[in-house]
């Protein structure tokens, strides 16, 4: 077996036994830590996009969650629209304020454009809870939507158990995990790179920066809101302070430096790794140890930025291929490791 | 009329000292070039530090002051010293790095939780201190007696720090690195050292800060999380790296808080803070008084 072959092999038994697992593993919980699990990796991709890629720190996604979760959910609760619509139109929806966000910021530096989203992010969540109708639509400010769970059917994007979800959100992340992979490997991706590690000479090269960044940051936004959406239909009920929370951009942030900011594999691994840090330490720790989770995040953090800065994908990406190296005495290509492969 | 005169007063009061909080953000941006995400979590780590000095000794809230300035600069100056400097000499050629940025956020999650994990939720505040609930009548306006203490220390503590950073050997360093780090240690400047200094003053202000909220805020584990977000638009306003701005910048905020309400919902007011913050952000980064080449 060449290693090639080696990697296909191990691709498919992952993905043999992710799309199984629900078939084997019957517990409600379980199922729902892992369908968390998977959101999680999945908006910490579409960030990626933007926030691995570009080379910026975006730390107001969680407004474009907010912007799926709040258009799908009222689309199907006033005019009765299906969820799968509502979906595409919350996407382009916060495809339009993410440019609208994008056009100005991208051309400040690191820490402006930090605080510049965050603003943006706190801003339209403080304007959702401070509205109660807007026009005909009603946002119910504060206090949040509620889905009522009668209408069960795939078309109504919603259902009784919890492998439906499963398989939905699994789906998306793999589409945007391959999206991903197709990015990194063409021009647009290139040019992102560029333009993240040195804007000035990728510029001098006739580099259009800002409009590679845009172009990420447009399906980085499209993205997180079909995660918006999924969430609504998921827990069936959506407040700003669930959606639209701070806390959540920067456990979005958190997840992909740790796992490896501008890797395909890093935010999976973030996610793998912090997830249940935190779904477990509230299981067992949250009445007699709260906030534990939180300390683990931040101590992990430093380290990981003091010891590894590019993420612990990096690390365990050379031990595979130092094992592989093993298995075929060193015999194999060696890869060419640039930084963001 | 004389209302709006009184919330005016209030509201320039409450802004000096929001200013106050955000002046330490400033100055360690001016210097390491770093937002300092853990800067409420300092001074939520202050108001601690102010609270049980003066529930266990039972002394003037503004006598903590001569506990809680030097334990947070030493906080401030081994929290650089230890966790943040690794990554600045291992990322030297970076001018503005983003990690550093992360760090401050992880010391946030863990100072924040820990509080929470010692202390409980519970919003604690001292009952019988000879500040509570004081007014003072001027006419028929009501000015908040502990806010005006708190303008006066915010006024000083500015000064000081402009006297300091203008006039001695170590401000002058501290100058220099924030103006090119790579000249600065050319010239001798052990740039570490000046950093250390830096966040240690920078914390030590969000100490005197703390000290001045604490006769009439409450205190709980994430207090800090509010004047952070607030800080950051205060120092943007006035200009990232300038001692004045700041404080100039928290009046701005603290006059909208406080003067707004009368024309609409109070919770709208939140949204016009962050709504000024963009419009200054897009149409004149530098802020007020800030540098040109720091955006």
């Amino acid at each position: 077996m060449t290693r090639q072959n080696i990697n296909r092999f191990a691709l498919i038994i992952v993905g043999v036994v992710v799309f199984g697992l629900p078939l084997v593993l019957r517990s409600p919980t379980y199922l729902h830590i892992l369908i968390l699990l998977y959101f999680y990796a999945y908006l910490t991709s579409s960030w990626n996009l933007v926030g691995g890629f570009a080379g910026v720190l975006p730390l107001g996604h969680s407004a474009f969650i907010g912007i799926g979760a709040y258009a799908s959910t009222i689309l199907s609760l006033q005019y009765g629209i299906s969820p799968w619509i509502g979906m595409i139109v919350g996407g382009i929806l916060a495809t339009i304020v993410g440019i609208l966000i994008g056009f100005p910021t991208f051309k400040m530096r690191g820490a402006y454009f930090a605080l510049a989203t965050i603003a943006f992010g706190e801003g339209i969540r403080v304007m959702v809870e401070n509205i109660d109708n807007l026009g005909p639509l009603k946002i119910n400010g504060p206090r949040g939507l509620q889905i009522p769970p009668t209408n069960i059917g795939f078309a109504n994007y919603m259902f009784a158990g919890k492998e439906p979800y499963y398989y939905i959100i699994l789906v998306m992340l793999v589409g945007v995990l391959a999206l991903t992979y197709f990015i990194s490997r063409s021009k647009l991706g290139y040019y992102l790179n560029a333009g993240g590690e040195e804007p000035e000479a990728a510029m001098s090269l006739g580099v259009n920066v800002a409009q590679a960044k845009l172009i990420a940051m447009a399906m980085s936004s499209f993205l997180t809101a079909l995660a918006g959406t999924f969430y609504a239909q998921f827990t069936l009920y959506i407040h700003p302070k669930s959606v639209m929370s701070l806390d959540l951009s920067f456990e979005i942030a958190f997840i992909a430096l740790i796992g490896g900011r501008g890797s395909i594999a890093g935010p999976v691994l973030g996610a793998l790794l912090l997830r249940p840090v935190s779904d477990f330490s509230r299981i067992y720790f949250g009445a007699t140890l709260p906030g534990l989770h939180l300390i683990i995040f931040g101590t992990v953090l430093i380290l990981v930025m003091i010891f590894q800065p590019r993420g612990l994908q990096e690390p365990l990406t050379r031990a595979y291929n130092r094992l592989l190296d093993k298995i075929f005495g060193g015999t194999g290509q060696k890869e060419i490791t640039h930084e963001y492969s | 009329m004389i209302y709006i005169l009184e919330d005016a007063i209030n509201g320039v009061l409450m802004g000096s000292i929001y200013g106050l909080t955000a002046l330490g953000l400033t100055l360690i941006f001016g210097v390491l070039k770093v937002i300092n995400f853990a800067h409420g979590s300092l001074l939520m780590v202050g108001m601690y530090a102010a609270y049980w000095s003066i529930i266990l000794t039972g002394m003037h809230p503004y006598v903590a002051l001569i506990i809680v300035a030097p334990v947070m600069y030493l906080f401030g100056y081994y929290l650089q010293d230890i966790v943040i400097k690794p990554i600045f000499k291992a990322q030297k050629d970076v001018r503005e790095p983003i990690t550093v940025i992360i760090v401050t956020t992880g010391v946030w999650y863990i100072l924040d939780n820990l509080t929470l994990l010692i202390f409980g939720p519970a919003y604690r505040n001292i009952q019988d201190n000879p500040l509570k609930g004081k007014m003072l009548e001027i006419g028929e306006m009501f000015i908040s007696v502990p806010k005006l203490w708190g303008f006066v220390t915010a006024v000083i503590t500015a000064a000081a720090v402009y006297w300091f950073l203008q006039k001695t050997r170590m401000g002058r360093a501290i100058r220099a690195t924030s103006l090119d780090r790579e000249a600065a240690s050319l010239m001798g400047i052990n740039q570490f050292k000046v950093y250390n200094v830096a966040f240690g003053i920078g914390t030590a202000t969000a100490g005197i800060a703390a000290v001045t909220l604490v006769p009439f805020n409450n205190i709980f584990p994430s207090v800090g999380v509010l004047f952070d977000i607030k800080g950051f638009i205060i120092v943007v306003l006035g200009g990232l790296g300038s001692i004045g701005g700041a404080i100039l910048g928290g009046i701005i905020i603290g006059l909208i808080e406080s003067i707004a309400p009368q024309f609409m919902t109070a919770t709208w007011t939140e949204a016009i803070v962050y709504g000024l913050f963009l419009v200054v952000l897009f149409v004149k980064p530098s802020g007020l008084f800030g540098v040109k080449y720091d955006w």
